[in-house]
């Protein structure tokens, strides 16, 4: 069933693909897609009107048929992007409550806000599947509600941190980088969900949900071989970091001030996995302990891939489609010792 | 015996070239299908614009600064979300800026693309004020770059490029026909701000910080209705009000609080939250800089 792009015009069979994909409200009046067909908006004089969209067997077009060329409606790979919703405790600051477990408090005030805008870009992505894992004992109903309200296509795991990696850790070892276990739960997801030899079209991105991605860089990483990299805004105390790339388009180094002799310089935002890697090196996972600041990417990727092996990106690694940005902790100074507001109110 | 020669069949005689004049026409048939098949199909019947639907303006003043890119893609992609909407974005600039431009271009928003100076006085704060005035310029008397065509309805809402805004706020706010609020999550020290319902009608605010405000409301908090707008075209936000009495500075001219219209199940749903980037640590880069190794300017960021 493809797209209707009105209620008069015919539907059309996209036969390749089965999942039905709505991305927009906009769309509520069209039935079903072909799968990974893109809606195309028409434009004259740099103006946008309306989303139109059609998909025939085959090809995907653009009726309005002025910027959007047309695409073949093939299996593409789909996208699994991993979000750990790691639970960050409020700092102590005068007047505020700290985060205690068994309380009615939220430990994370943003964690719906940035859950929220994550979804808002990811309803863009064609054929994306959402892993979301949850630093938590069990499912929040918050999350659980809120990736059901997006219409989107997601699991909904978690795992907690144990308390003790969180706050101090091991005297020897540094505190566990944040969200390690929760990326790791995910990693073990995909290899039981698939087989070892599967041929399932995929690639795997670790997205933090604090970080600002272009749509653009999901169409790049689409086409990862094995892994594929790029630069990352607003890391390493930079404007960005990169992967430097000799003239043959091969990875040579890191443009990073920060630990430039890392093996894999780059931050979690900065690679993505093909599905395939992923199953056939099973035992692969980012080291949970005696890592240094810095490292965690490393110690997955070393297991994975070889400098030399990798993909750029992003025009040879000179366009920035992803920024480091974090979010402020929110003040909430004024709700005092008792909660001022209603608790009975999701934020 | 030339023809031969060229590899061509003899037709000299008749049934031969019946046969090969045949054979032209299937050849010819053949290119033209092919042609059919590498044209694209007729566009099908566009699908109905929602005409019935009041158009949002949003309107997101922005600065140069080193998150700028990154804080208008974000929002960009919520809007992308909203049928029939425009995005005012006003820049504090001389004119509009190429990143903004390009920005704006690749989002495949409906857009308006203005852009005013601050006064040297204004520009750490109150930010915004004199970009989001002249958005009411543009949406109450017009202006020079494609004005509301006269009797368009629809709603104004003020967009800060790095609050986050649910797709449902938008729906919420579409049928304002004066002034409409809401809670606006994550601001004035509290988990949420907002105002208080009786029998579906704004009794007070709660609010905890400087709650004498007329309107104690965040500017994320509220939508007018083009329609009251121009029924009242002075109105503009006060550069010279104090701190937290912008918001207050414009909704006094449009409104009584008692006829705000209440949304987001009689405010007591969160749609919108108030976050703020940090601001990215740039340690290394100054220290480059310094050694004059700086990251390369012409990669924009």
């Amino acid at each position: 069933m493809g797209w209707r792009a009105a209620p008069a015009a015919p539907c059309l069979a996209c036969p390749a693909h089965s999942r039905a994909f709505l991305p927009t409200a906009a769309a509520a009046q069209l039935t079903r897609s072909c799968g990974p067909s893109q809606p195309w908006r028409c434009r004259s004089g740099g103006t946008s009107s309306r989303l139109c969209s059609s998909c025939s067997p085959g090809r995907c077009w653009s009726p309005c048929g002025t910027r959007a060329p047309s695409r073949p409606c093939s299996p593409r790979a789909r996208m699994t992007v991993v979000t750990p919703g790691a639970r960050r405790p409020l700092a102590r600051t005068p007047g505020s409550t700290a985060c205690l477990t068994g309380t009615s408090w939220r430990c994370r005030p943003v964690q719906k806000a940035e859950l929220t805008r994550l979804a808002n870009t990811l309803l863009h992505v064609p054929n994306l599947h959402w892993l979301v894992v949850e630093d938590a004992p069990r499912r929040t109903p918050l999350t659980a509600r809120l990736l059901r309200d997006t219409g989107l296509n997601y699991t909904h795991l978690h795992v907690e941190t144990p308390r003790n990696y969180k706050l101090r850790g091991d005297a020897r070892d540094p505190r566990i980088p944040r969200g390690t276990m929760q990326r790791n739960l995910a990693l073990r997801w995909l290899r039981e969900a698939f087989p070892r030899n599967s041929s399932q079209p995929g690639v795997v991105y670790f997205a933090d949900d604090d970080n600002t991605y272009s749509l653009e860089l999901f169409e790049e990483m689409r086409s990862t071989r094995r892994v594929s990299v790029w630069p990352v805004a607003f890391v390493g105390g930079l404007r960005y970091e990169a992967p430097r790339v000799n003239g043959a388009g091969k990875v040579v180094g890191w443009k990073t001030v920060f630990d430039p002799h890392r093996p894999f310089a780059i931050d979690m935002a900065g690679f993505a996995v093909n599905l395939r890697l992923i199953l056939q090196r099973s035992q692969a996972y980012f080291k949970l302990r005696g890592v240094k600041g810095g490292y965690q990417e490393s110690s997955l990727l070393r297991e994975l891939v070889t400098l030399s092996d990798l993909e750029p990106k992003a025009a040879n690694c000179t366009k920035i489609l992803v920024w480091h940005t974090r979010t402020e902790k929110p003040v909430l100074v004024n709700e005092g010792k008792k909660g001022f507001t209603d608790p009975t109110v999701e934020i | 015996i030339a023809l031969v020669q060229l590899g061509q069949p003899c037709v000299c005689l008749p049934p031969l070239r019946a046969a090969a004049e045949q054979l032209r026409q299937k050849d010819l048939r053949i290119s033209q299908l092919q042609a059919d098949l590498r044209r694209p199909p007729p566009a099908p019947a566009q699908p109905p614009e929602p005409e019935a639907l009041p158009t949002i303006y949003v309107v997101t003043p922005t600065y140069a600064r080193l998150v700028q890119k990154a804080e208008l893609v974000q929002p960009s992609q919520t809007l992308s979300l909203v049928p029939r909407l425009q995005w005012l974005l006003v820049e504090d600039a001389e004119g509009p800026t190429p990143l903004v431009s390009g920005l704006l271009a690749a989002s495949g928003l409906l857009f308006t693309h203005l852009a005013v100076l601050s006064h040297k006085a204004q520009r750490l704060w109150p930010r915004g004020v004199e970009q989001r005035n002249r958005a009411l310029d543009w949406g109450a008397v017009g202006g020079e770059k494609d004005p509301p065509p006269p009797g368009t309805r629809g709603v104004m809402y003020f967009a800060d490029n790095d609050n986050t805004y649910s797709r449902k706020l938008f729906e919420e706010m579409r049928w304002t026909c004066g002034v409409s609020v809401w809670p606006v999550g994550l601001v004035g020290g509290l988990q949420f701000e907002g105002p208080r319902i009786q029998d579906g009608r704004v009794v007070g605010f709660h609010t905890a910080w400087e709650p004498n405000r007329p309107f104690p409301v965040d500017m994320a908090g509220f939508a007018v209705a083009l329609s009251l707008l121009l029924a009242k075209p002075n109105s503009r936000f006060d550069a010279t009000a104090p701190w937290g009495h912008l918001e207050s500075s414009l909704l006094s001219h449009l409104v009584d609080p008692k006829d705000l219209e209440p949304r987001a199940a009689n405010c007591t749903r969160v749609l919108v939250w108030h976050t703020r980037t940090e601001k990215p640590k740039m340690k290394q880069e100054e220290q480059l800089q310094r050694g004059g190794r700086g990251s390369d300017p012409a990669v924009e960021v």
